[in-house]
């Protein structure tokens, strides 16, 4: 049911692993079913002196799926300035997977979701300003995960 | 101190190479194993050098393995790649000198010990550890079943003819070989398709048969879903439904079902031996608080029959489930025993085939495959058991002890004989099954990751573990082709693939 190309990230995983002081985490719960995701970032200035994931790593409980985004994430992102990376949607995710199976669409979610805490905690953590939108996507996280604990 | 790249991706090469059928272009190899084939040409001439490998020329060239890799150890290998070293210098005499080495000796010791031959294999292997899922059909079944596909057999049991005439007899001795498993009259056996028709018939057609007497059905909440969907779906026609729970072991709670039971209660269906956890049930005491209550009792027992002894004439059970392809006996045929007397109305109405129960054609292939199968599972019964029972408890008892963190699901004894069901902390089954798949084995899992409705089992949580601890159960199901090498082949895979899925976690023990 899993393309070659998940079966290659699940069985070989990119970028995973704990990471020692990185500048930010991001860690979500997925709502469907439980499986949590935790990315690691470290953030540093490039040339133009923009904001760029210099490293990143993850550590993942989940399915085939959860692992495999997980880790194609880190792929996308890596080297990545912030402004890119923020764009990256969970459609690049299954398009970089060669597609996840309906029921795993959601798998993928989660991936972006750590992405995006991780860079909102930064935002907040250096006081750049932050938009209505990502404010929006970020209140849409939080309240998966309470509702999650409940 | 770890081994060298260099030694890790000669070995993994030279397991390779031996898995195929000629020799082989350091090409092929370098691209199945995902190893630069530079990289890997270095290491086959090193191993060529110390007379591990040999050049194979002509239409198949490349390499090939010099010498009997049962007499080829894999220290011969890696001191051909590398010093492995685990000890400080000649000169240090520091104190833990004699640790290090220990350690050299002992890991020279394993090294010299595991032969190429065995290497290999390690791979290729292919074991079924779900047979509790479905069985593969015994040859002798399919060799019993072959000829009834035959013209002789080729009439309706309803015809007067003689084609009709040989094929009813067969079903009839059918029955009766049922009839005198379970104890009990052959006009009391019906056939069906499956299980999950038995169980259908049995909960919507007593539903419908005594809706004059009450509307209120007891079930477990650890039942098949068969059963439990049919009385979901029963709820929606206005009957009531009642789930008993069971104990942290998986067993009924018969206090709860006494008071449960009330003067218009008019089923209770408990499942026998459990699908998942593999708790066996007391059918004695549930079947007498029924019958003492004047309630019909229903088991499925697709799991248990012929795992376990069922006398029916000694057990207050009007209704009975079992199943074929449980049992090495072909897909699409099970039973129902329905006790003389029992009020129920059939699911499939038509020409009043079976007794009136369950109109169609019958399948006779299949019914005399279910009945070649039940013979030869109640002739093994006692040898296969002792087997079972030991693999059973052997992996049992070693994956606790060699597996941190992790528990046993379902009760230590009153268990069927081939159930394993194991949670593991900090995994998730869905990963575990296919990184298992991976190595050969097949198993099932109660994570949410891997149902439809992405719910964890229910059967798990009702034992009162935590959705989590569901999430990270293996079942491995025994069977009659199991081995003890099978499962000492687990017993060396299974702490590997655990380790991984705990090595990613954000959880940590
Ligand atoms: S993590 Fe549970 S379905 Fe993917």
């Amino acid at each position: 049911m899993y393309s070659k190309k998940v079966f290659e990230h699940f069985r070989n995983p990119h970028n995973f692993g704990s990471m020692d002081n990185p500048t930010v985490v991001g860690q979500v719960g997925n709502l469907a079913c439980g499986d949590v995701m935790k990315l690691y970032l470290k953030i540093a200035k490039n040339k133009q002196g923009q904001d760029f994931i210099k490293d990143i790593k993850f550590e993942t409980l989940g399915c085939a799926a959860a692992i495999a985004t997980s880790s194609v994430v880190t792929d996308l992102t890596k080297g990545k300035t912030l402004t890119e990376a923020l764009k990256i949607t969970n459609k690049d995710v299954v398009k970089a997977l060669d597609d996840l199976p309906t029921i795993k669409i959601h798998c993928s979610l989660l991936a972006i979701d750590a992405l995006t805490e991780a860079i909102y905690s930064f935002y907040k953590k250096t006081n750049q300003p932050i938009s209505a939108d990502f404010e929006q996507k970020h209140n849409r996280i939080i309240n998966c995960q309470t509702r999650l604990k409940h | 101190m770890n081994l060298s790249t260099k030694s890790r991706y000669g070995l993994m090469a030279l397991a390779n190479l031996l898995n195929q059928d000629c020799c082989c272009s350091v090409k092929k190899i370098s691209e199945a194993e995902h190893i630069s084939s530079d990289y890997l040409e270095k290491i086959f001439s090193k191993l060529k050098k110390a007379g591990i490998l040999k050049v194979e020329r002509g239409a198949c060239g490349g390499y090939s393995i010099n010498g009997d890799p049962k007499k080829i150890t894999l220290s011969k290998v890696v001191n051909a790649l590398e010093k492995a070293e685990f000890t400080c210098p000649d000169f240090c005499t520091c104190q833990s000198k004699s640790v290090w080495q220990k350690i050299q000796s002992g890991f020279g010791y394993v090294l010299s010990s595991i032969t190429l031959d065995q290497l290999s294999n390690f791979k290729n292997k292919s074991i079924y550890l779900d047979y509790a899922a479905s069985t593969p059909v015994d040859s002798e079944v399919l060799a019993t079943m072959l000829p009834y596909f035959s013209q002789n057999y080729s009439g309706n049991t309803m015809s007067l003819h003689k084609y009709g005439n040989s094929a009813s007899q067969i079903v009839e001795s059918c029955r009766q070989t049922f009839a005198d498993i379970l104890k009990v009259k052959s006009s009391e056996i019906i056939f069906t398709s499956s299980a999950t028709e038995s169980n259908n018939t049995v909960l919507k057609g007593v539903a419908f048969a005594n809706k004059s007497k009450g509307k209120h059905i007891i079930i477990s909440s650890i039942e098949h879903d068969c059963v439990l969907n049919s009385a979901k779906w029963l709820e929606t026609q206005g009957f009531e439904i009642s789930q008993i729970s069971v104990d942290k072991f998986g067993l009924l709670n018969l206090d709860e079902l006494k008071k449960t039971i009330r003067p218009d209660t008019i089923l209770v269906s408990i499942i026998h031996g459990n699908n998942e956890i593999g708790t066996i049930q007391d059918l004695a005491s549930i079947g007498q608080i029924c019958h003492d209550r004047g309630v019909y009792f229903h088991t499925d027992a697709s799991q248990s029959f012929t795992k376990t002894p069922i006398n029916l004439s000694k057990l207050n059970i009007d209704l009975l489930t079992a199943s074929s392809h449980k049992i090495y006996g072909p897909k699409g045929s099970a039973l129902l025993y329905i006790k003389t007397g029992t009020k129920i109305t059939p699911l499939l109405h038509g020409g009043g085939h079976e007794f009136g129960f369950r109109s169609s054609t019958v399948n006779l292939p299949a019914i005399v495959g279910f009945t070649k199968a039940a013979e030869i599972a109640i002739k093994n019964f006692d040898q296969e058991k002792e087997k079972l029972t030991k693999i059973r408890d052997y992996l049992i008892n070693n994956i606790l002890k060699t597996i941190p963190d992790s528990h046993l699901n379902g009760h230590p004894t009153k268990r069927l004989f081939n159930n394993i069901n194991i949670s593991f902390d900090r995994v998730e089954g869905e990963s575990l099954l296919l990184e298992l798949d991976f190595f050969g084995i097949a198993a099932s899992t109660g994570s949410a990751c891997s149902s439809m409705s992405l719910e964890p089992s229910h059967v798990l949580l009702a034992t009162g573990l935590k959705s989590e601890q569901a999430h990270g159960s293996l079942r491995f199901s025994l069977g009659r082709f199991s081995t003890k090498a099978e499962a000492d082949y687990l017993l060396e895979v299974l702490p590997q693939v655990i380790n991984k899925f705990r090595a990613l976690s954000p959880f940590k023990g």
